[in-house]
């Protein structure tokens, strides 16, 4: 028999059970076997009570998204079998446990095979409470995954260790009762060969908050908002050992005049929201943009408008982002498509916000923020240079220094207070080279103007974009940002099935890398715009840049991400 | 002498003036090195103060003042770090943030031009006008009560709450000296009379009804005798409210035991340590 080359597990039940831990601890069982792993979640607006599910994907080559069918699914309580009747196949192995729930499989007349599990009952026998229940699945699910119970326990330790050596010896005990249990009736699914491995695996705002810390973080200001709270709750947990601040203040408008203020004084600042939070923040993106203060904003979309859909993604401010606040200034956007790009990029972030003395918005998402993934890190330490800081700052004949010096170089010389001889006002008037407000004409032609300069210059920034191309191609993929990652996945399938596809995927949305992509709207076959929003908010943004309509397009806004499954399908009835 | 490239467009008899002469003197007075006091401008005829100061400075957003200052001083706690805003960005547009930095007992010191009408637009209502005035904006009265910032300020953990009259500048700059070298929250509401948006609260308006808190008897260490003196109607008692030592907001910041942020190199970041537990 063929072995597998794939797994997919999820665990579902009611929130406050730890549906979250459990997945995490099987997806680093996973990992820690040199599996591929990517892991998606899903949770609705609520404390406790509400269905919360879990699924890892493990695969010996790369995987980039989550999956419709599951081979493995532990069924909590009877939602976690009623709500994914439609991920079951025949292959499917639905793990429940009638002593605990009143579960009556028979009844939905299901395909998948069936595995009663008395978990609450094996975590008493063991010693521990009804809580440990889980790591009996858990320690099920290790052998059904033909893992090695002894990487469970080395990071059951690992995870469990301020805990004390009690509860890290129930929670063992627990998942080698499941182990036997399960041992004794079954054969395992799948066969996980261990190797050694240099992957980390992370969310994308883990990747996000280490990459900000990478690229120099200093001040980091956040109002908790989900999908961007856990930014918020690693820096703040991390602050001490990174030698940073983090201020969770009153309002997210406190968040952002509190970052510009930092920045003022010379630290590197960022601050981190979703999209209702970045609506009031708006303002002082523009106060950033005409007192020329580096500021970098993580936006990690929600479905809106509103409240929307409060724990589920979407890719539905693109052009807000890109066009928010009143008047001109230049902003950069970038957009990563997975933790290894959110990593890399907020570190980019935060060195161009300095280098340009602009705001720089990084635009995730819930999928992105809080997927985890397989992520490889080059390095570990990290050198940073600084940017347009003046520490000799000589004031002209006014007793001013004149910090918006109208000069060749849009980017013009920064004191900071402390300084002396840096004396400038930074002001959200329009203002003169000393920054005192000014309503002149001319000089406001020539602020605006300089300001608007230094947009020109970072188009040299703009990297080369994630590019993939197949000869005799059918079809062409343009998305951004977590996007990515289901057109990969997709593009896997549609290669073993011999129909050969290119895509493109940007992570760097403003200024907007025409020339890139006006090469392939016009070089290659067939293309085809996949986002998560109703309007097809790219496919504008690529008409209005290159002069090209985009006229087929792939649209999902009910709050999910797209499923590698739904795009293949797409394509295969398009072509 | 500074040397300041702008003048002051303020009308004639404004209590800006006072409060101008009044704060150059004051922040003179603390010995303090130019270069390590900043100011923060709210939005307002007030905030119009930012081009005729030689100081480093920031003119911010319309109420967003106090969070900007805040901000600064987190990262470089060394500097002083001074708030001049109007009624209405303080206890306005701004008032969630005038509450929140004194929950924190930041070290800022937060001058208020209390005129009591939003002059730079030409005279509308603000949060500090009297119930029944007619403005621009409340032709037929003001139906709210007005607020009260110095009895918020003594139930409010304030740490340092003054009142003071413009035109009294040397009274003012003395307490804008011992305001600045206050470490914590610092509140001077400035009484400020407004000629030609507010002519009936005129100078001798106010001397009718001003008394000194010190000839009162009043000792600034008694909260619940503060806010019997804040509650007064017949009388406007200025001078010191209440005073009490505690820490700093950055007093309590573990991260800020070493020195100011700002000082911190980001050359070489390591994160060996940090990444640990994602493998």
């Amino acid at each position: 028999m063929l072995a597998k080359q794939s797994f997919v597990w999820k665990v579902a039940g009611a929130a406050g059970e730890g549906i979250m831990t459990t997945g995490l601890l099987f997806s680093k069982t996973c990992a820690r076997h040199g599996l591929y792993i990517f892991d998606y979640t899903e949770y609705p607006s609520l404390i406790r009570g509400g269905h919360n599910t879990y699924q890892v994907h493990t695969a010996t080559d790369p995987v980039f998204a989550q999956k419709n069918t599951v081979d493995l699914l532990i069924a909590l309580n009877k939602e976690g079998i009623e709500l994914h009747l439609k991920e079951l196949s025949t292959d499917s192995l639905l793990v429940f446990d009638t002593e605990h729930q009143k579960i009556e499989p028979e009844k939905y007349n299901l395909k998948a095979k069936l595995l009663d599990l008395p978990m609450i009952r094996l975590a008493k026998e063991s010693g521990g409470e009804e809580v440990m229940a889980n790591n009996v699945a858990l320690g099920a699910s290790v052998y059904l995954a033909g893992l090695d119970l002894t990487v469970l326990n080395q990071i059951i330790t690992e995870v469990f260790i301020d805990k004390g050596p009690k509860i890290i010896n129930l929670n063992q005990q627990a998942a080698q009762r499941g182990y036997e249990f399960v041992k004794s009736k079954y054969q395992p699914l799948f066969t996980a060969i261990k190797q050694e491995t240099s992957h980390l695996t992370m969310t994308g705002n883990e990747a996000i908050a280490l990459g900000a810390l990478a690229g120099g973080l200093q001040f980091y200001a956040a109002y908790p908002m989900t999908p961007s709270s856990s930014i918020l709750h690693f820096l703040a947990a991390k602050a001490r050992e990174a030698k940073i601040v983090v201020k969770h203040a009153e309002d997210e408008i406190s968040v952002v005049n509190m970052a510009i203020g930092a920045s003022f004084a010379g630290a590197r600042a960022m601050v981190g929201t979703s999209g209702g939070g970045f609506c009031y923040m708006v303002e002082a993106l523009g106060l950033a943009g005409i007192a020329e203060l580096p500021l970098v904003i993580v936006e990690s979309q929600r479905a809106g408008p509103a409240l929307g859909l409060p724990t589920w993604t979407a890719q539905g401010d693109l052009k807000f982002v890109i066009n928010a606040s009143h008047g001109e200034f230049p902003r950069i956007v970038l957009a990563p498509g997975d933790a290894k790009e959110a990593f890399e990029l907020a570190r980019l972030a935060l060195i161009l916000a300095e280098k340009y003395q602009i705001p720089v918005i990084l635009l995730s998402d819930k999928y992105l923020s809080e997927s985890r993934f397989n992520i490889t890190l080059e390095a570990t330490t990290f050198a940073n240079n600084r940017f347009g800081l003046t520490t000799n700052p000589a004031p002209d004949q006014t007793g001013f220094f004149p910090r918006y010096k109208l000069a060749d170089s849009p980017v013009s010389l920064r004191s900071t207070p402390g300084t002396t001889g840096g004396t400038y006002i930074a002001n959200a008037d329009e203002h003169d080279e000393y920054g005192l407000s000014n309503e002149d004409s001319n000089m406001r032609t020539a602020q605006v103007a300089k300001r608007q300069q230094k947009l020109k210059e970072a188009l040299a920034e703009i990297p080369f974009q994630f590019w993939q191309e197949e000869p005799k191609a059918v079809l062409t993929f343009i998305s951004f940002g977590s996007t990515k990652g289901p057109i990969q996945g997709a593009r896997q399938t549609l290669a073993g099935e011999g129909i050969a596809t290119c895509h493109l995927n940007l992570s760097w949305i403003w200024p907007f890398p025409k020339d890139q992509v006006q090469k392939i709207v016009t070089s290659y076959p067939n293309v085809l715009v996949v986002e998560g929003n109703n309007e097809g908010q790219l496919a504008s943004l690529i008409a209005e840049q290159t002069g090209f309509m985009m006229e087929n397009k792939l649209n999902r806004y009910d709050g999910s991400p797209f499923y590698p499954e739904e795009i293949v399908d797409y394509v295969k009835h398009s072509i | 002498m500074l040397n300041i490239p702008y003048s002051p467009t303020w009308c004639p008899g404004c209590g800006n003036f006072a409060i101008w002469a009044a704060l150059k003197k004051g922040l003179v007075d603390t010995g303090y090195p130019a270069e390590k006091i900043c100011i923060f401008y709210d939005v307002g005829c007030s905030g119009n103060m930012s081009s005729f100061n030689n100081y480093y400075g920031f003119h911010t957003l319309h109420g967003r003042a106090l969070p900007t200052a805040v901000g600064a001083k987190l990262v470089n706690h060394e500097l002083k770090v001074i708030v001049i805003i109007g009624d209405g960005g303080c206890y306005g547009e701004g008032g969630t943030h005038f509450i929140n930095l004194m929950r924190g007992n930041h070290d800022v010191t937060i001058l208020v031009h209390n005129n009591h009408r939003y002059s730079l637009t030409t005279g509308q209502t603000s949060p500090t006008t009297d119930r029944g005035v007619k403005t621009k904006s409340t032709p037929e009265g003001v139906i709210e009560e007005p607020i009260n910032p110095i009895a918020i300020a003594i139930s409010n953990h304030g740490s340092f709450i003054a009142r003071e009259f413009a035109p009294d500048i040397s009274r003012l700059s003395a307490r804008i000296t011992q305001a600045v070298n206050h470490l914590g929250f610092a509140l001077i509401d400035i009484l400020q009379p407004c000629p030609v948006f507010n002519p009936q609260q005129s100078h001798q308006w106010y001397r009718e009804r001003l008394v000194n808190l010190e000839d009162e008897g009043h000792s600034p260490d008694n909260r619940e005798a503060a806010w019997k003196q804040a509650m007064r109607a017949e009388k406007l008692p200025i001078g010191l409210f209440f005073e009490e030592q505690k820490p700093a907001y950055h007093q309590q910041v573990n991260e800020l035991a070493e020195g100011p942020l700002v000082r911190r190199s980001i050359d070489t970041i390591d994160l060996t340590s940090i990444i640990k537990e994602f493998k």
